[in-house]
């Protein structure tokens, strides 16, 4: 009993999902042929966003932040709410923009797809306090199945507007590439952990690193780093994310961009940092190498993009090259603005890519074109999108600034004073496609596109997102109070153990 | 009241901008008069609590008065916190002149003006704040609040205009669409973006050497860094704060970007925020890296040198009135930092006396050539002529800039320049003094004959004839910003009073080990 209650954030969720598919039951089948024209109500959304909605207020107030289940291969800790409030908040910007979207291209299969979002979100919530690298797995792969399939789910249909009427069959496309690299990234991850558990003798994290090193077990370690790296979209293994971000339904992939990769994030953290702190100078050069070339290539590949998916796709793949960059830090701090970083990425990003739908959405497809004289047609609309880039960008007083300004921070605390120096650049130069998104939305005027109109909960979804990125940008205290906390929570024993091990070296 | 006075002199343009957001457009001329009168009562109070701070620093006390600290992020030792200095004050003085002036002076923008006006209080409530605060990262923030606004105010309300395709780089001309206001913009933006990811790198060094527990300045300018660390990072401070000074080689968004940029933008950009620059290198790179300083500042003083005449020099070539008051900004920028280098009293006395004036001359300038261009069209000096004829208080108002650019005594440029190649003269460097003077002479030849060729000899061309004269508000924000120089010019001690108990107390900082050195047998 004891162990459910540590479990009952990743337990909640999945009775939600039982529930949504209760709902999905109950509802009324259309009969086929002339009454299918009509609409149906998007219920079980609307029970997904409010259980959503529902277990995020509570995890406020029923904190589990110690004891294990499942013999000890999960271990509940601040850490890991944190990272399950930034999911669950995740989930429930995702499934806000989404609601109206599915509704819309998929109207009578809309239960499967919640389904399919929950059963993903579920294993979020177990990834961060996985402590076994067989849960860690399962727990992946929970999460990244149904997004393959959330991917071409509206695979019969085409680009729903635009100059440039795209074919059919892009969402099928999604998914198929996505899956493909996925399955082989798995793959890859297996074999990794294969090597590293042989040679290690065990899968659980506290005891990986107690012997040393093998050169084999390094091998799996840079297998491993590669196979989670597919997921987070890192260089080079970021093929799919243009393309997939390009296809899949854009609500959808708003989602795909933050949630998966925090889940990602909180893996690499997981093995690397928990698991294998202590052997840093083993796994540190081609982590620092990935930073540098997920930085370096996701800001020049997105200069030359005409598609704003991509754009924001290429743009997504630096944004992880920063945190990884943090997550080098391999210390309290640098672990305390991953966080920070993933939750203002989160709020940024999903903002973004819901602006680009909405705009999108009222005429001229995924193009710049699709922006213009925005100011006019929607100031709101326009006035959010400025926030969002700003953020992106990590320019003052929206919370985007004290992301970057705190990873390189703790990077630089850490020694990887090149690797800093390398990202300040690389995000200078990323500053001119954001201000060409800007320039399109703010200062052309061309055309005579009709005002965007989002639906009702669209619109919430994005005030949600303007609100964290400009109310955290001005008063980020309490949000970087919580990071800290929970990096040092998971860092400080860690740190402390390593550094008696130093002492013990150097007596011997 | 009076313990918030510096928070509400930096919120009142921001609540202003935030009010001028919401104030619905349908209402044609009535709204169109509320946004500018919120602007212009949120300037108003701005300027009157920066003339009421100024009179209510302790002159004989000196130091940090008015001290206001929230703590912001206070786990890492951000604070927000404010206080007033001896150079505060007359720098807040000028933006709330600047600020005022610009807001009468951009009465009559046609499109978005919502947004500009929004913009333009954001930007100014970024200026006030850099002044004031004590925290050297909130003063990086409050920098990039002043600086990135410029962006979107100069692509969308800037003017584009035909720069021929000269010299061996022809071909760039055509690529980047030199000359128009977006490529302007992103200049500008993207060149002062680099400076500011320099000055980030030295706030990281500054702030783990000291220990990594607080951005204050007063605690970072008395720690002892090593001479090492200070000869590595000066030079990111100067040339990161240095870009917006306009220093050679870094100068070149600004001629582009001024000549682009609407009216009140252009005061206020050359007025006020190249100013942040060049405060910037003084009080974050001279007072908190003493020893850096006084490596590097032959090298400092040799390009302010170069800036004072290649300015005066490129001024010299142009036709477009615009350009040339970039230019001069660009030349009379290079005096601010000379007279830092010289690392003497006078020098600095006179390097901040120069931001002031300065401010206000080209504040001066760039709206009397507003007022011109939006009558006549054209910025072209060699197809104007005569105009003195027909707007006659623009041509007095211009005359008067163009006496106090060339150091004419009289006037606020004559104070500075005259302290600055002093200062010059008797540093160790007395050389510098030279190239100066000749710019100040090289000044002289440009303006004048800019001034003659557009307002004096005989009258207008008929394409001209019906020009008028400067209207309503425009009279405002000339007669404010003419008589300021010529009050400054008789009277310096009005503010001089208060920069030199700053000066005398910073450049104690700067020079304190050299003399306990000189003290050694």
């Amino acid at each position: 009993m004891k162990e459910l209650a540590t479990l009952w954030l990743p337990l909640a969720v999945s009775a939600l999902a039982v529930v949504a598919l209760l709902v999905d039951l109950m509802l009324p089948v259309p009969p086929p042929g002339g009454a299918r024209s009509k609409t149906p109500a998007p219920v079980v959304g609307w029970v997904v966003i409010l259980g959503l909605a529902a277990l995020f207020c509570v995890s406020f107030f029923h904190e589990t932040n110690s004891g294990t289940a499942m013999h000890g291969a999960y271990r509940a800790s601040y850490f890991a709410t944190y990272l399950q409030r930034l999911f669950l908040m995740g989930g429930l910007l995702g499934a806000l923009g989404g609601l109206d979207d599915v509704a819309k291209r998929t109207p009578h299969r809309q239960g499967e797809f919640w389904l399919m979002l929950l059963s993903s979100l579920a294993g979020m919530m177990i990834l961060p306090g996985a402590r076994d690298l067989l849960l860690i797995v399962v727990a992946f792969e929970l999460m990244g199945i149904p997004l393959y399939i959330m991917a071409a789910y509206s695979k019969t249909d085409a680009e729903p507007t635009g100059a440039g009427v795209a074919p059919r069959g892009w969402a099928s496309e999604a998914g198929l590439k996505m899956y493909l690299v996925g399955a082989t990234s798995t793959a890859i991850t297996l074999f990794g952990l294969a090597l590293l558990t042989g040679m290690q003798g065990t899968t659980k994290l506290d005891l990986l690193a107690a012997t040393p090193l093998s050169p084999l077990a390094a091998l799996g370690l840079v297998f491993v780093l590669g196979g989670v790296g597919y997921k987070i979209g890192m260089v080079p293994f970021h093929m799919w994310v243009p393309d997939t971000y390009q296809g899949a339904s854009t609500p959808f992939v708003a989602f795909l961009s933050v949630a998966p990769k925090a889940a990602g994030m909180s893996v690499l953290t997981s093995i690397f940092l928990f698991g294998l702190g202590a052997h840093k100078d083993v796994w540190l050069p081609p982590m620092a190498i990935i930073a540098f070339l997920s930085m370096g290539v996701g800001n020049l590949l997105a200069l030359p993009q005409t598609d704003l998916r991509r754009l924001l796709g290429y743009s997504g793949i630096a944004q992880m090259g920063y945190v990884l960059v943090a997550l080098a830090a391999n210390d309290a701090m640098g672990l305390g603005m991953v966080l920070f970083f993933l939750t203002a990425y989160l709020f940024t990003n999903l903002g973004a890519f819901l602006v680009v739908h909405t705009a999108a959405e009222a005429g001229g497809g995924y193009t710049f074109a699709s922006l213009s004289g925005l100011h006019r047609r929607s100031p709101g609309l326009a006035l959010s999108l400025l926030m969002f880039l700003l953020s992106l960008a990590g320019i003052p007083f929206v919370i985007g600034f004290w992301a970057k300004l705190y990873v390189f921070l703790a990077a630089w605390r850490a020694g990887l004073i090149g690797l800093v120096i390398s990202g300040i650049v690389l995000a200078v130069m990323g500053l001119f496609y954001y201000l060409r998104v800007l320039q399109a939305a703010y200062m052309t005027d061309e055309g005579d596109l009709p005002t965007p109109q989002p639906p009702p909960a669209l619109q919430l979804a994005i005030g949600l997102c303007v609100l964290a990125v400009v109310g955290l940008g001005l008063w980020p205290r309490p949000l970087i109070e919580a990071s800290t906390r929970a990096g040092v929570e998971m860092m400080a024993p860690l740190q402390a153990a390593q550094a008696q091990a130093a002492v013990k070296l150097t007596q011997r | 009241m009076n313990s918030h006075l510096l928070s509400i002199i930096v919120a009142a343009p921001a609540i202003a901008a935030l009010i001028v957001m919401f104030i619905s457009e349908r209402d044609g001329a009535n709204s169109r008069l509320a946004i500018r009168l919120v602007s212009l009562v949120g300037a108003a109070i701005s300027f009157a609590g920066s003339l009421v701070a100024i009179r209510t620093y302790d002159k004989a006390l000196g130091g940090l008065q008015r001290v206001e600290d929230y703590p912001l992020i206070p786990s890492f030792g951000v604070h927000v916190k404010l206080a007033l200095d001896g150079w505060g004050g007359p720098l807040l003085v000028l933006t709330g002149v600047i600020l005022f002036a610009g807001v009468l002076a951009s009465w009559t923008v046609k499109t978005r003006d919502r947004e500009f006006f929004a913009l333009l209080l954001v930007l100014t409530a970024g200026v006030f704040g850099v002044f004031v605060s004590q925290d050297l990262l909130v003063f990086f923030l409050f920098y990039e609040i002043a600086v990135l606004p410029m962006y979107v105010l100069i692509g969308i309300w800037g003017s584009s205009h035909k720069v021929p395709a000269r010299g061996p780089f022809k071909f760039v001309w055509n690529i980047f669409d030199i000359g128009g206001k977006q490529y302007a913009a992103m200049k500008l933006t993207l060149m002062l973006l680099v400076g500011s990811a320099a000055i980030m790198a030295a706030i990281f060094v500054l702030f783990l050497k000291a220990g990594g527990t607080t951005f204050d300045m007063g605690v970072l300018a008395n720690t002892k860094y090593d001479r090492q660390t200070q000869i590595i990072v000066f030079p990111l401070v100067w040339l990161g704060f240095g870009t917006l000074a306009g220093v050679f080689p870094f100068h070149t968004w600004s001629p582009d970007g001024h000549a682009s940029a609407p009216t009140a933008v252009s005061m206020l950009h050359a007025g006020v925020l190249m100013k942040l620059g060049a405060f910037g290198v003084m009080r974050v790179g001279m007072v908190i890296l003493p020893e850096g300083a006084r490596y590097w500042v032959p090298v400092v003083g040799a390009v302010a040198a170069i800036n004072v005449l290649y300015g005066a020099f490129c001024a010299m070539n142009q036709t477009d009135l615009k350009y040339i008051i970039a230019y001069s900004s660009v030349s009379h920028m290079g005096v601010v930092m000379l007279g830092a280098a010289t690392l003497t009293t006078t020098g600095w006395n006179g390097a901040v006396f120069q931001m002031v004036a300065h401010g206000i001359m080209t504040g001066l300038f760039f709206a009397l050539v507003g007022l011109v261009y939006e009558r006549a069209h054209t910025r072209a000096i060699l197809k104007m002529g005569g105009f003195a004829n027909v707007m006659p208080g623009v041509a007095a108002f211009f005359t008067l800039g163009c006496l106090s650019s060339l150091g004419l005594p009289g006037t606020a440029g004559f104070v500075s320049e005259f302290m600055v190649f002093l200062a010059a003269w008797k540093s160790q460097h007395y050389f510098w003094a030279i190239p100066g003077v000749l710019g100040a002479f090289i000044t002289a030849i440009y303006v004048l004959r800019a001034t003659r060729s557009i307002f004096w000899g005989p009258g207008p061309s008929h394409d001209f004839h019906d020009l008028s004269d400067a209207k309503k508000t425009e009279w405002g924000a000339i007669v404010i910003l003419g008589s300021c120089l010529v009050i400054l010019g008789f009277w310096p001690r009005l503010i001089l009073d208060y920069i030199d108990p700053g000066s005398v107390e910073y450049l104690g900082k700067v020079l304190a080990p050299v003399s306990a050195l000189a003290r050694l047998p």
